[in-house]
């Protein structure tokens, strides 16, 4: 599917008035010849993002872009894709030009005669066509450049003289079978699924295609452009139709929305600091808790195996969250989410309180609401950490035995932690609280009382300002309060096996609960 | 026919700000340094300060809230309002 061109051609197409683009762009007018040539010239660059030739001129001349615009000529990638495929895929290469796209038949191809993609126009501010380059050529770029520049009067910056100096294009789409080019698009008649993963909208692992039917029923009647907010690190916003979008794509069935809809709002609470999360080199994620009484209302788990696989609830309100924050948000992992780890709970990661086994008033009560309200509550976490304990016949010794777990929570030597520690206490061990007629504050404060070492001791690698400060004798403890210390009781009736999982640290980063509405 | 999808991305593309100007010399202008608070970070741009001030420039310095959040809207009007350049760096 390659031609062997690549090379420069002023011929027929050379000299010829531009015709009009008929093209999509990314703003609310449509881009026009007349407005792209206002500066003194313009660029255009035809591609296709399944061409490996394409993307190589993309990054190529994608960060010359912002001075060639300076400098009066304006350049715009004019793809043969849908225009979401063709923002993500200019952002992915680093190009910095303007976007636009066409669909089948591809008319702005069909109009400048392009057979070969990457093809690169250039038009003067008269509306002529200047000259054209097909394929990659090194060598011609820079000379069509050269005459770029002799239009506008400047020196126009040319791409690096760097292996491959030419490289063949790929077939254009406009210049094959309608009904081939149709089936190449993946809009018609290719695999869905596949087609999700071209399209980006995937965190990995296959997804459900959100169709307008599957969107609206997730919606539920719903106004779907109401907006929730913007979603950080790449401000997309949040219309409810987006994050119903994300549910479609999660597999979440429609009765599971309003808890979704209901993260969506926590998380974009200033107060979480999602911005901070969503790009850290940490390897934290989202962690969101459900209490009340929609937890049975959508079959949430909070039973065997509450932190693990099996049940749908679970995994895909979780797993909406994350696309949001992945999709909408612009958080893709590799790219703007920077984790050096990560951890597999950024798949998704939704607990929900066995408030029925529990001794204690659940989180959200805790947290100002009543027992009958429905509650999402989010808190920036790392991964689970087991804590066996099949022993103990005190619930002191517990209690010091699960404090302990989490003395490396963050790092090894970093005391205090201001946030918050998140244990998850199976039935057996809360029963043997409940059995010694220990409150949630008791337990709290016994832990935090138990964890506490010499400055001293802590003086090695990564520790804290207040470890140096301190007298070398002086007590320093794993967290700067008790209320650092969140306690939720789920898990299977069998089996001694708590959990914690470490905080999100130095971000600020707070708790956030909303109501299920 | 092509199925009728929702997209769950914002598919608006801001418009590229073009380059401020670049001045030929940093002689004589004010030039803001804004600390973000990652660690060390005063350092570096100690270091930085004291190069300018070498060159002629007036450096300024200002303080983010805490690197992991945006800068807040008020600390950006007052760096944008007060004249001269701006050293924009990020952590790490």
């Amino acid at each position: 599917m390659t031609d062997g061109s690549g090379s420069r051609s002023d011929g027929a197409r050379g000299g010829g008035q531009a015709p009009e683009l008929t093209v999509r762009g990314t703003g609310p007018a449509a881009p026009t010849i007349a407005g792209l040539t206002a500066g003194g010239g313009a660029l255009l660059v035809f591609v296709s993002e399944h061409c490996p030739t394409s993307a190589l001129a993309l990054r190529r001349l994608g960060p010359l872009c912002q001075s060639w615009a300076l400098a009066g000529l304006a350049a715009i990638a004019v793809f043969e894709d849908p225009l979401d495929v063709a923002i993500r895929t200019a952002r992915r290469l680093g190009w910095t030009g303007q976007v636009a796209a066409q669909e089948p038949p591809y008319p702005a191809s069909r109009t400048y005669q392009v057979a070969t993609v990457p093809t690169t126009v250039l038009v003067g501010r008269d509306r002529l066509v200047a000259g054209t380059v097909t394929g990659w050529d090194q060598r011609a770029l820079t000379g069509l450049l050269g005459e770029a520049g002799t239009l506008l009067g400047a020196e126009l910056a040319a791409p690096p003289g760097a292996d491959p100096l030419s490289k063949p294009g790929c077939s254009s789409k406009a210049a094959i079978d309608p009904d081939l080019a149709a089936a190449m698009s993946g809009l018609d008649g290719g695999d869905e699924l596949e087609e999700m993963f071209e399209r980006g909208w995937t965190d990995g692992l296959p997804v459900i295609p959100p169709t307008a039917e599957r969107v609206a029923a997730m919606l539920g009647g719903r106004d779907g452009g109401a907006t929730l907010g913007l979603v950080p690190p790449a401000m997309g916003e949040a219309t409810l139709e987006r994050v119903a979008a994300c549910a479609v794509l999660a597999g979440c069935r429609p009765a599971y929305f309003p808890v979704v809809a209901a993260a969506a709002r926590a998380v974009l609470d200033p107060a979480f600091n999602l911005h901070g999360q969503a790009v850290t080199t940490q390897p934290a994620g989202q962690l969101v808790v459900v209490n009340g009484p929609v937890r049975e209302a959508i079959g949430l788990n909070s039973g065997m195996g509450a932190l693990g696989p099996g049940f749908r609830a679970n995994l895909t309100i979780g797993r909406a969250v994350r696309l949001l924050v992945t999709l909408t948000g612009g958080a893709m992992p590799g790219a703007m989410d920077r984790a050096t780890l990560g951890h597999m709970g950024k798949l998704g990661f939704c607990v929900a309180e066995d408030e029925e086994v529990s001794p204690w008033e659940p989180l959200h009560v805790e947290r100002g609401f009543e027992a009958c309200q429905s509650v999402v509550t989010v808190i920036g976490s790392d991964a689970p950490l087991s804590i066996s304990d099949h022993r103990s016949r005190t619930p002191e010794d517990l209690a010091y035995i699960l404090a302990w777990a989490a003395a490396s929570a963050w790092s090894t030597n970093w005391w205090p932690l201001a946030e918050p520690s998140v244990f998850v206490i199976c039935p057996e061990h809360a029963q043997m609280f409940r059995g010694a007629g220990w409150t949630k504050d008791r337990l709290r404060e016994f832990m935090f009382d138990a964890v506490h070492k010499p400055a001293g001791q802590l003086r090695r690698g990564e520790t804290t300002p207040l470890v140096h400060a301190a007298a070398p004798d002086a007590q320093v403890p794993k967290w700067a309060s008790p209320e650092a210390i969140v306690l939720l009781v789920a898990g299977g009736e069998a089996g001694r096996y708590s959990a914690v999982l470490g905080p999100c640290t130095g971000m600020g980063s707070q708790i956030v609960s909303r109501e299920v509405t | 026919m092509a199925a009728d999808y929702v997209s769950p991305f914002d598919e608006r593309v801001r418009a590229a700000e073009p380059l401020a100007p670049r001045p030929a010399s940093v002689q004589g202008q004010r030039v803001v340094l804004l600390d973000i608070r990652k660690n060390r970070g005063a350092e570096f741009l100690d270091r930085v300060e004291s190069l300018l001030r070498a060159a002629g420039a007036s450096p300024a310095r200002f303080t983010k809230e805490i690197f992991s959040k945006p800068a807040a809207l008020s600390l950006i009007d007052e760096i944008a309002s007060s004249g001269g350049l701006v050293v924009e760096a990020l952590a790490d």
